[in-house]
C-alpha cells in the first residue's frame, strides 16, 4: 500500500514535469522543421532540419516587422521600465522605512491598494493619456508607464527588505559624516544587490509578457513588443506554423534562460512578498 | 508618490469620466451622464460576459489551488529532485503569456496540434477542434490558464507547508494517523490561510486575464470566450465605443477591487503583508 502510494506520487511528479516542459521543447523543435514535416510529424520526431523559419520570423511576413524589431522594442521597453522602476522604487522604499510608524503604515497601505488596481481599469485612460502626450506607438513611453505600474509592488518588496537593514551600519555611516542620501547610495544600495536583482527580475518578467496595455498602445507594427507582435503573427502567417514556432522560441527562450540562471533571486523576491500580475 | 498619482489616481478618475461620456477616441471628453452604464446594464452581452468571466475565474482558481496543493504535498516530504521540480514548474508562469497562448492555440488544432497528435498516439480521435466550437472553446482556455498558474501557487503553498513544524506530524504518527489522514486533518486546516490567499489572488488574476484569452481565441468563436477584459478591449478599441468600454471597465474594476480588499483583509489579519 505504502509503496503503491510512493509510486503514484512519483508518477504524478513526473507527469506534471512533462506537461510543463514538453510544450517548450516542442516549440523549439518544431521551429527547426519545414511546414511539410510539421504536418507529417506534429510531435517533432521526424523530418529534416532547417533554419528557414527563423529567417522568416526574424524579418516578418512583410520583411520589415518581424521578431527582430519586436525584440529590439521589447528591450527598449524593458530597459526604460527597469530604470524607472528602480530609480523611483528603491529610494522611495528606503526612505519609507525611515519614517515614523504611523506615516509609514499609511504609505504602505496606499501602495498595497495600488497593487490591486486592475489593468483593465487603466487601459482606456492610458490610451487617452498617451494620445494626448503623443506617446502612442512609443516603446520608451510604454516602458515608463510599465516602470510606474510596477512601482507599488517594487516598493512593497523593497520596504520589506530595507526594514531589516541593520541600524548600526546606518549610524556608523552618519558618524562618518555621510548624509542620509549618501548613506543610501554608498552603504545601503551596495549591500542590497540581491533584493534589487530579485525585484528587477520580477519586473522584467512582467514587462516581457505584458500585452493588455501594449496591444492598444502599440498599434503600429514597427513599434510593437514581442507579445503584441506574436499575437498578430497568427493572423499574418495564415496557418504557416514554422515561422510562428520560430517566433515563439525567440520570445520565450531568453526570458526562460534568465530565469534559470537567476531563479534563486526570483524565489527570494517572491518570498519577500511580491509578484506582478 | 507623484508617479503613483500620475499612473493610478489620474487614470482612475479619467476612467470614470470617460465612462460618463460618449468619447469617440479623439477630441475632448464631454460628460453626458449615466447613459453608458444604462446601456451596459441593459445589454445581454455584458451579462453573458460577466457570467463567463465568473465561471472562468472560479474554475481556474479552484483548479490551480487543487493541483498546486497536491503537488506541494507530494514534494514537501523531501522527494528526490524536489529542487529541480521547484525550478521547472515555474517556467509556464515565466514564459510570456502571449507566447504560451499562441502555442496552445496551435496545440488544440485538429490533426496537427500537439494535443490531437498525442490523442492519436493513445488511439483517440485526432480531429477534435475544441477551440472552434462555441460550446467547448472555454475549456482549453481554462486548462491553459490553470497550467500556467500552478507554478506560482505551488511555491506559495509549499512555503506554507514548510512552516508547519515537523513535530506536529511526529505527534500524529505516534497517535497512529495515516499519511492521508494527516494530510486532511492536519495539513489542510493549518494551511487554510495560505490556501485562501492563493485562491483569492488567482481568482483576481483569472478575472483580469486578458492575454491568455485574447491570444487563444480573441474572445471567440462569437462571444463564447469573451471575458470582461476582452469585452472592454473589443468595445473600446475595436468598436470605438470608449465610453461604454470604460463603463464596463469601471464595473469590472469595482468587482475586482472588492475582491482585492477582501483578500487584503485576509492577508493583513494574518500579518503576512
Amino acid at each position: 500500500m505504502r509503496r503503491l502510494a510512493a509510486f503514484a506520487k512519483h508518477v504524478l511528479l513526473l507527469l506534471w514535469s512533462a506537461l510543463v516542459v514538453v510544450p517548450f521543447v516542442l516549440i523549439c523543435l518544431l521551429a527547426f522543421r519545414s511546414e511539410k514535416d510539421i504536418y507529417n510529424y506534429p510531435l517533432g520526431l521526424g523530418g529534416s532540419f532547417t533554419l528557414e523559419n527563423f529567417a522568416i520570423a526574424w524579418w516578418g511576413p512583410g520583411g520589415d516587422t518581424g521578431v527582430g524589431i519586436f525584440l529590439a522594442n521589447s528591450a527598449s521597453v524593458a530597459l526604460t521600465a527597469l530604470a524607472t522602476n528602480l530609480a523611483f522604487g528603491a529610494p522611495s522604499a528606503y526612505f519609507i522605512t525611515l519614517l515614523s510608524g504611523k506615516v509609514r503604515r499609511r504609505l504602505i497601505r496606499v501602495f498595497l491598494v495600488a497593487t490591486v488596481v486592475p489593468l483593465v481599469l487603466l487601459v482606456v485612460p492610458y490610451f487617452q493619456l498617451f494620445d494626448f502626450m503623443g506617446g502612442l506607438n512609443n516603446p520608451f513611453a510604454l516602458g515608463f508607464a510599465y516602470g510606474s505600474v510596477a512601482l507599488p509592488t517594487t516598493v512593497l518588496i523593497l520596504t520589506a527588505f530595507f526594514s531589516d537593514f541593520p541600524h548600526e551600519l546606518r549610524e556608523a555611516a552618519s558618524l562618518d559624516g555621510l548624509t542620509a542620501f549618501g548613506t543610501f547610495i554608498r552603504v545601503v544600495l551596495p549591500l542590497s544587490k540581491g533584493a534589487l536583482v530579485g525585484t528587477s527580475l520580477l519586473a522584467l518578467i512582467f514587462v516581457w509578457g505584458e500585452s493588455q496595455l501594449a496591444v492598444p498602445l502599440l498599434q503600429d507594427p514597427t513599434a510593437q513588443t514581442v507579445p503584441v507582435g506574436l499575437l498578430a503573427f497568427r493572423g499574418q502567417f495564415q496557418g504557416q506554423l514554422g515561422p510562428i514556432f520560430a517566433g515563439l522560441s525567440l520570445a520565450a527562450v531568453p526570458i526562460i534562460i534568465v530565469y534559470l540562471i537567476f531563479n534563486r533571486f526570483i524565489a527570494k523576491g517572491i518570498a519577500l512578498g511580491g509578484v506582478f500580475r | 508618490m507623484a508617479l503613483v498619482g500620475l499612473f493610478f489616481v489620474v487614470p482612475i478618475v479619467q476612467a470614470v469620466t470617460v465612462s460618463l461620456s460618449g468619447w469617440p477616441g479623439v477630441g475632448p471628453v464631454e460628460i453626458e451622464g449615466l447613459g453608458n452604464y444604462a446601456a451596459v446594464l441593459a445589454s445581454p452581452e455584458f451579462y453573458h460576459s460577466l457570467l463567463r468571466t465568473v465561471v472562468f475565474a472560479v474554475v481556474v482558481a479552484f483548479g490551480i489551488v487543487s493541483i498546486a496543493t497536491l503537488l506541494a504535498a507530494a514534494v514537501s516530504r523531501r522527494v528526490r529532485g524536489a529542487r529541480i521540480y521547484r525550478v521547472i514548474w515555474f517556467i509556464p508562469g515565466i514564459a510570456p503569456a502571449a507566447a504560451v497562448a499562441v502555442y496552445w492555440n496551435t496545440a488544440f488544432q485538429p490533426e496537427i496540434g500537439t494535443v490531437n497528435a498525442i490523442a492519436g498516439l493513445l488511439g483517440l480521435n485526432t480531429n477534435s477542434a475544441l477551440l472552434a466550437s462555441p460550446s467547448t472553446a472555454l475549456y482549453p482556455v481554462i486548462l491553459v490558464s490553470i497550467w500556467s498558474g500552478v507554478g506560482f501557487a505551488f511555491i506559495l503553498i509549499l512555503g506554507g507547508m514548510e512552516q508547519i513544524p515537523v513535530s506536529v506530524y511526529e505527534a500524529a504518527s505516534i497517535d497512529g494517523a495515516s499519511p492521508a489522514r494527516q494530510f486532511f486533518s492536519l495539513t489542510l486546516p493549518l494551511l487554510r490561510p495560505i490556501l485562501s490567499i492563493t485562491a483569492t489572488l488567482n481568482l483576481i488574476w483569472a478575472f483580469n486575464n486578458f492575454t491568455t484569452v485574447w491570444g487563444m481565441t480573441n474572445g471567440g468563436p462569437g462571444l463564447a470566450t469573451t471575458t470582461l477584459p476582452v469585452l472592454v478591449y473589443r468595445t473600446a478599441f475595436i468598436d470605438g465605443q470608449f465610453g461604454e468600454g470604460s463603463a464596463i471597465a469601471v464595473i469590472a474594476g469595482a468587482i475586482l477591487l472588492v475582491l482585492g480588499f477582501v483578500s487584503l483583509r485576509i492577508t493583513q489579519s494574518r500579518g503576512v503583508s
